[in-house]
């Protein structure tokens, strides 16, 4: 491969935010304040904003009162992004973690990091994990370094309370944050991780596999393992236990996008694969 | 402890191994309770599954049948066997002698001339006769005595019917000369003299004539009757015109050497033991008679009986064989689960080699 051919490294992705990042920080989103440059907001008086040089000299002539309009607008701020990835053992089914949440992450922290954005990747299982964690930085060849060390490591262990660690040490101002997980986790558990990103901008990133559902076979004997629990189960599937077991799934699937619309948040599917339309198309959405 | 203690010696007294050692092994049963023949398939959360109790019972079956299979294997090379043994059993039944008459009389019809066409001769319909009696008699413990110039021992009392019943197959074999009942039943009567066991005792006397018994012979008779108290059971096969035992001759004519059969049957009443006479003309009488025998001879009855070693090594590698076979069945009915998702996911090309490169670029530069 040529040195520089960069054809199959992935392109960067463009976010909007449905808020006004807060901070000092230029950046790329629209941010709260007044600014003198950027995104063009409103005309206000000359009086209330005494900036003779965004004086909208067409605006003002408009005016039957002879008043003189300024420009004002929006600063461009930039804004945390966070990955907080969940590494337990459960989501080592399909190399999950190695394959699609890895590519994902590092989709994500190219694009923040292009974007003018301080990316963070938080790697959890029951507690944070030292060698899946990334400060917030904006350096170049973060995607690299993301990607690097979600394929190096097996996810094990049993608990997503390292999320809820992780989510105590992000930033004190609101964030963008990806919530990575299979979302397994006891409901209680669930609503406490999303109580502890209250403050935060959530993109639940639901990772789930169809060789659950559809990979499952019509009849036989299939030994099932729990990856996080070790608990194993022999099952003999038959057709009805078959179509129950997806129903089950199903359900479930549907349970969860219930608790998410409940707190206002949309979930993306990273079901099987990365579909970086989808994703683009969602995260222009906002 | 003790109730344990004797459990495990009546266990260890009909039980054996050949190699005990080898059932250290048995522990190996409990390898099913961690591992089975199937491929673990990993998923996320098995909770989020319905539990389904079919399932649960195929596990536990298949473990079961697992742990079957080794504990037979372990069995089968350990060499697992019963010991042979004596067993005392309560049964109906007596000790039985059958003194059999091997004189060539025997070997004519009722009609007492050779059999021809659909004619039995007397010894055949005897042995067709006792053949049955014998096998409706299973705890019996039998006896066979013939006699004809001078007694033959045939076999001693014996619990193996087998055997009695190849001796009663060969009394048909054409027949010797003559007929010393009284030395028969001398024999006879010996075959009780080791026997302690309190039993009913018997026995039984097919002849089809008698002749004279020397006086000597007759006191030791009258001697052995009284050391060993037996039932006497005489099956008279009475030939067309020889003369009936129970018809009283004219005086004169009553003399043992004219009518030795009466004689003989005057003789043995005299014993003073129970003592029964059947006369029989036909094959039909002595069925008759032998059924009244039959009757007549059902007192309870402790005998032993004697159970060779039995190896089980043999049903064990089969039971053995049957499991690991359903286990094969399982196995082979085993599914995998189908990777849908991430298997195209896996064929792509890694990411890692631009990434590289760039690094070293960077680094170079």
């Amino acid at each position: 491969m040529k040195v520089g051919d960069d054809s199959l490294s992935p392109q960067p992705i463009a976010y909007r935010l449905r808020w006004r990042p807060e901070g000092i920080i230029p950046g790329a989103h629209p941010g709260r304040g007044e600014g003198a440059e950027g995104e063009f907001r409103r005309h206000v008086d000359l009086l209330r904003h005494p900036d003779p040089r965004r004086i909208d000299l067409r605006v003002s002539l408009r005016d039957p009162h002879g008043q003189l309009h300024v420009r004002q607008f929006s600063p461009r701020r930039a804004v945390p992004v966070a990955a907080l990835v969940d590494l337990s053992g459960s989501m080592r089914f399909g190399e999950a973690v190695a394959g699609r949440v890895a590519e994902f992450a590092a989709l994500i922290a190219l694009s923040a990091v292009r974007a003018g954005d301080s990316f963070a990747l938080f790697g959890c299982d029951a507690h944070l994990r030292a060698d899946a964690f990334l400060p917030f930085s904006r350096r170049r060849g973060l995607d690299d370094e993301v990607r690097r060390r979600l394929t190096g490591l097996r996810p094990q262990g049993a608990g997503s309370a390292g999320l809820i660690e992780a989510a105590g040490s992000l930033p004190g101002r609101r964030a963008l944050v990806f919530l990575v997980s299979d979302f397994l986790m006891p409901e209680a558990e669930r609503e406490a991780l999303l109580d502890a990103l209250w403050r935060h901008d959530v993109v639940p990133v639901v990772v789930s596999d169809a060789t659950l559902e559809e990979g499952l076979p019509r009849w036989g004997f299939i030994e099932m393992g729990d990856l996080e629990s070790g608990a194993a189960r022999l099952v003999f599937m038959r057709p009805r236990l078959r179509a129950r077991w997806r129903a089950a799934a199903a359900a479930s699937r549907r349970a969860l996008d219930e608790a998410f619309v409940r707190r206002g948040l949309r979930p993306f599917h990273l079901r099987d694969r990365l579909d970086t339309e989808a994703l683009t198309r969602r995260l222009m959405e906002g | 402890m003790n109730a344990w203690y004797h459990e495990a010696s009546v266990m260890t007294r009909s039980w054996g191994v050949d190699h005990p050692l080898v059932l250290a092994l048995g522990l190996l049963a409990l390898l099913p309770l961690f591992a089975n023949v199937f491929i673990r398939n990993g998923i996320p959360a098995i909770a989020a599954f319905p539990p389904d109790p079919l399932s649960r019972v195929l596990g536990g079956g298949l473990r079961l049948v697992s742990a079957l299979a080794i504990l037979a294997l372990v069995a089968g090379l350990a060499g697992l066997h019963r010991r042979a043994q004596t067993v005392l059993r309560e049964g109906t039944g007596a000790h039985l002698v059958l003194l059999l008459d091997r004189s060539s009389s025997m070997d004519n019809s009722f009609a007492d001339r050779a059999p021809s066409g659909d004619e039995q001769s007397k010894s055949s319909a005897a042995k067709h006769l006792l053949g049955e009696f014998v096998a409706g008699r299973p705890h019996d413990r039998i006896g066979v005595a013939a006699f004809s110039t001078s007694p033959m021992p045939v076999l001693p009392l014996t619990d193996h019917h087998d055997v009695v019943q190849a001796a009663i197959a060969a009394i048909d074999r054409p027949g010797l000369a003559f007929t010393d009942v009284g030395r028969g039943l001398a024999l006879a009567l010996s075959s009780f003299a080791d026997d302690t066991a309190e039993a009913s005792r018997a026995v039984l006397l097919v002849s089809d004539g008698a002749a004279l018994i020397d006086r000597r012979v007759q006191d030791a008779l009258r001697d052995a009757v009284t050391r060993t108290p037996v039932h006497l059971y005489w099956l008279f096969l009475r030939s067309r015109g020889a003369k009936s035992i129970f018809d009283v001759p004219p005086p004169g004519e009553d003399t043992p050497q004219a009518n030795p059969e009466r004689h003989l049957h005057l003789f043995l009443q005299s014993f003073g033991v129970p003592y029964r006479a059947f006369e029989a003309t036909s094959p039909q009488a002595v069925a008759q008679a032998i059924a009244e025998i039959n009757r007549q001879e059902t007192r309870p009855l402790t005998y032993s009986e004697r159970i060779p070693r039995h190896d089980v090594a043999r049903p064990a590698f089969a039971v053995a064989a049957l499991c690991i076979f359903l286990i094969l069945l399982a196995k082979l009915a085993e599914r995998p689960l189908r990777r849908t998702g991430f298997a195209r996911e896996a064929t792509r090309p890694p990411q890692a080699a631009p990434v590289i490169a760039r690094d070293g670029q960077r680094r170079a530069a």
